[in-house]
């Protein structure tokens, strides 16, 4: 390692150190954070829930840096990928009967085989283009993507009655069942995404294009098959995302939006085509987050401030992102 | 103004003919245009769409008793997908491109606000009926009125009612906008007043949908009661995860959600004894104001549900407008703004009167969800009946 690099790494843990104790000093000044039990109590439920959102977040995330990791593009449709999950959850749920769960053995092959289309038809047409030029057209298919629900589910908020049940941890740190079951799944599907890239043929062969797409061909590793699969698995992780959204949170369909730029900046957090560092900046986010809004006053106005102060710091320290290498 | 010398001279040859002297004289087929733009989509569809229902409804209302001063009305709905940017716009639009004769208002506190400079400019009057932010009144503006009752009074009852069942520590949250923030401001001065302590005061990004952290934090300041100055989606999520993390507080009182028919139908059980702040109520043999029982049936008739607060207030406005345009008996806005300022009219959403800052001083009640129907409870003189409080712990529903 080089000494700049090891330099930044000390500099990134001690700023990480005193990211995460500022919440906790500013609610040590207003007040907010007592050391008796119930406080604790409260803060233990809040870091819980911040880690099992982490790992929602995580995993659509996983699909965005797959997705840029393979192929330099960065899919600001993937906000609406995870809301046209949360849909398809909804319409299996409602119209079909199919429970939540088991709906994503039908939903998650809709949307890997709609990833697909979305690479045949569009994203081909702009690998190895400038990244603005693919930013633009996911960007453009993300808004015709929330016209086309608004037009068949209108605007109204959506939610999913499921598991509306509690979870009591200890005394006191209870969870909802519908977080717990969210966070099991999203851990399942996330290992078994990592596991398939590391230890599957095909799983090698993408991570071999990410690598180098050149060589990876030359090695004969059929380089516009792999995009296709990567699309497809981008969208089936963000519909899987939705679905997991879908039984927590009411959603309607501009909703994507704010998964877009939460998946973004887990990814530019934790190093862009980086898979441990997705889920590392997927945990971060929601913890600081949650932290902020427990203990600064009037702190839930200002999470997204901490989220993306958080953000801008780590790629001053370092560009590359956490888990991130230099970019040469 | 956009007078010209022909349409000066057309109007002198109306006045001849003994026709009304109206600035619609100049539309095909005698038509007026009546035109807006308000959130046909977005986060404000929901109760903006209800009173595009009253608007409609209204247009063939008076369509069917000959129309607006002899003139049939052409409507122009424009959508401002909730969003400000887009909304001041449309407003541009409509009145220097489209020459729109009448103004309709947009939906929620925000827009209005950022709309009401584009009116104001141009000197067109309009009643406001989704706003209730008191500032929106209080910059000296000349040409918007409004019908509702200000913000600073929705949560009133509410409090008044955490008073009688004993709670002495609030918390009052809401969403980080206009209206909500008016609605927090007012709670804590009821609050200060009836000598309630508030002991935490937060708002929440408008795109919050987890509110676990806010939820503990509310806990851990020892609140017995939470007051949620919150629109549809996030009052239904902080009910649910109230449930979720088994959080009891004995009232909880939101100022849009439960208001909106599908809120209870929703949420079922867990939307059960609610508060929720009400403009007005279908209620005909408890509120009495004339011609309300007529409105509920023709706009029950035509789209199936009864019309809520944002449908009344809606159809108010607009009545009060006719009132004022026939006052007037031309669509000269000047004199349009006048009549407004002035008149004193019964419309089926109650009184219309308005200060010298344009307010309407408009009573609105507080009622409670309990099995699944909207029940009157605060002030008095209206309650249907008495609240059920505290709420029983979620163990025990």
């Amino acid at each position: 390692m080089e000494r700049s690099e090891v330099r930044s790494l000390y500099l990134l843990a001690v700023f990480l150190a005193c990211a995460y104790t500022v919440p906790f000093l500013v609610g040590a000044w207003a007040g907010t954070v007592r050391f008796d039990e119930r406080w604790l109590g409260n803060l233990a439920t809040v870091v819980v829930a911040g880690v099992m959102q982490g790992g929602v977040y995580a995993m659509f995330a996983l699909g965005l840096t797959l997705i840029f990791g393979v192929m330099r593009i960065i899919n600001a449709a993937h906000g609406e990928m995870v809301m046209m999950g949360a849909y398809l959850t909804w319409v299996c749920f409602f119209y079909l009967g199919v429970d939540p769960l088991l709906s994503m053995v039908l939903t998650l092959p809709v949307a890997f085989l709609f990833g697909v289309a979305v690479q045949k038809l569009l994203l081909n047409a702009v690998v190895g283009q400038p990244e603005l030029t693919a930013l633009l057209i996911t960007f453009g298919l993300g808004l015709t993507m929330i016209y086309t629900a608004e037009l068949i589910f209108t605007t109204d908020f959506r939610a999913i009655p499921y598991a509306p049940g509690t979870v009591h941890l200890t005394r006191t740190i209870a969870v909802g069942q519908n977080k717990v079951i969210s966070f099991v799944l999203a851990v399942v599907i996330s290992t078994a995404v990592y596991l398939f890239l590391k230890l599957s043929r095909l799983g090698k062969a993408v991570r071999a294009t990410a690598l180098n797409a050149e060589v990876a061909m030359v090695c004969g590793v059929d380089v516009r098959r792999i995009y296709l699969i990567t699309t497809g698995f981008g969208a089936a992780l963000a519909a899987a995302g939705g679905a997991l959204v879908s039984i927590q949170f009411g959603f309607n369909p501009e909703t994507g939006v704010v998964y877009t730029l939460q998946a973004f900046a887990i990814i530019v957090l934790g190093g862009r085509g980086n898979y441990m560092g997705a889920l590392i900046g997927g945990l971060m986010l929601a913890v600081l987050e949650n932290l902020v809004s427990l203990m600064v006053p009037n702190g839930t106005a200002v999470v997204e401030l901490a989220a993306y102060g958080l953000m801008i710091f780590v790629l001053l320290i370092r560009p590359g992102g956490l888990m991130g290498v230099k970019e040469g | 103004m956009r007078s010209t010398p022909t349409l000066a001279g057309a109007l002198v040859a109306l006045l001849a003919l003994g026709v009304v002297p109206a600035r619609a004289g100049h539309r095909p087929n005698n038509e007026v245009l009546v035109g807006g733009a308000i959130s046909l989509t977005g986060q404000y569809a929901e109760p903006a769409g209800r009173q595009v229902n009253s608007i409609r409804l209204w247009v063939d209302d008076v369509n069917a008793r000959g129309g607006l001063l002899g003139h049939r009305i052409a409507l122009r709905l424009l959508d401002d997908k909730s969003d400000i940017q887009t909304s001041i716009k449309l407003y541009e639009k409509l009145i220097t491109e489209d020459k729109v004769d009448v103004l309709l208002a947009p939906y929620s506190s925000g827009i209005t606000e950022a709309v009401a400079n584009v009116t104001e400019r141009y000197k067109m009057p309009i009643v406001a009926y989704g706003a209730s932010a008191s500032p929106i009144w209080e910059k000296g503006r000349r040409y918007i009125f409004n019908i509702v009752a200000v913000a600073e009074t929705f949560q009133k009852g509410a409090v008044h009612l955490a008073r009688q069942i004993g709670v002495t520590k609030l918390a009052v949250i809401g969403q980080d906008s206009l209206f909500p923030r008016q609605a927090g401001k007012g709670a804590k001065d009821w609050a200060q007043r009836l000598g309630i302590d508030v002991v935490l005061e937060e708002n929440y990004p408008t795109k919050q949908t987890d509110f676990t952290a806010l939820l503990q934090k509310i806990q851990a300041s020892g609140a017995e009661a939470v007051i949620s100055n919150s629109y549809f989606a996030d009052a239904a999520a902080q009910l649910r995860q109230m449930r979720e993390l088994g959080l009891n507080f004995k009232l909880y009182s939101s100022t849009v959600g439960p208001a909106l028919p599908n809120f209870a139908e929703q949420l079922g059980a867990t939307a059960e004894y609610v508060l929720g702040f009400s403009l007005w109520e279908p209620l005909p043999g408890v509120l009495g104001y004339p011609g309300m029982k007529e409105y509920i049936e023709r706009y029950e008739k035509r789209y199936g549900e009864k019309p809520n607060y944002h449908a009344g207030g809606a159809y108010g406005a607009l009545q009060v407008t006719e009132a004022a345009l026939k006052h007037v008996g031309s669509f000269d806005s000047e004199k349009l703004r006048d009549a407004l300022a002035t008149i004193e009219v019964q419309t089926v959403f109650g009184r219309y009167k308005v200060d010298a800052k344009g307010m309407n001083s408009h009573e609105g009640l507080t009622f409670q969800i309990l099995r699944g129907q909207r029940r009157v409870v605060w002030p008095e003189k209206w309650a249907e009946t008495k609240a059920e409080l505290p709420i029983p712990e979620w163990s025990r529903r």
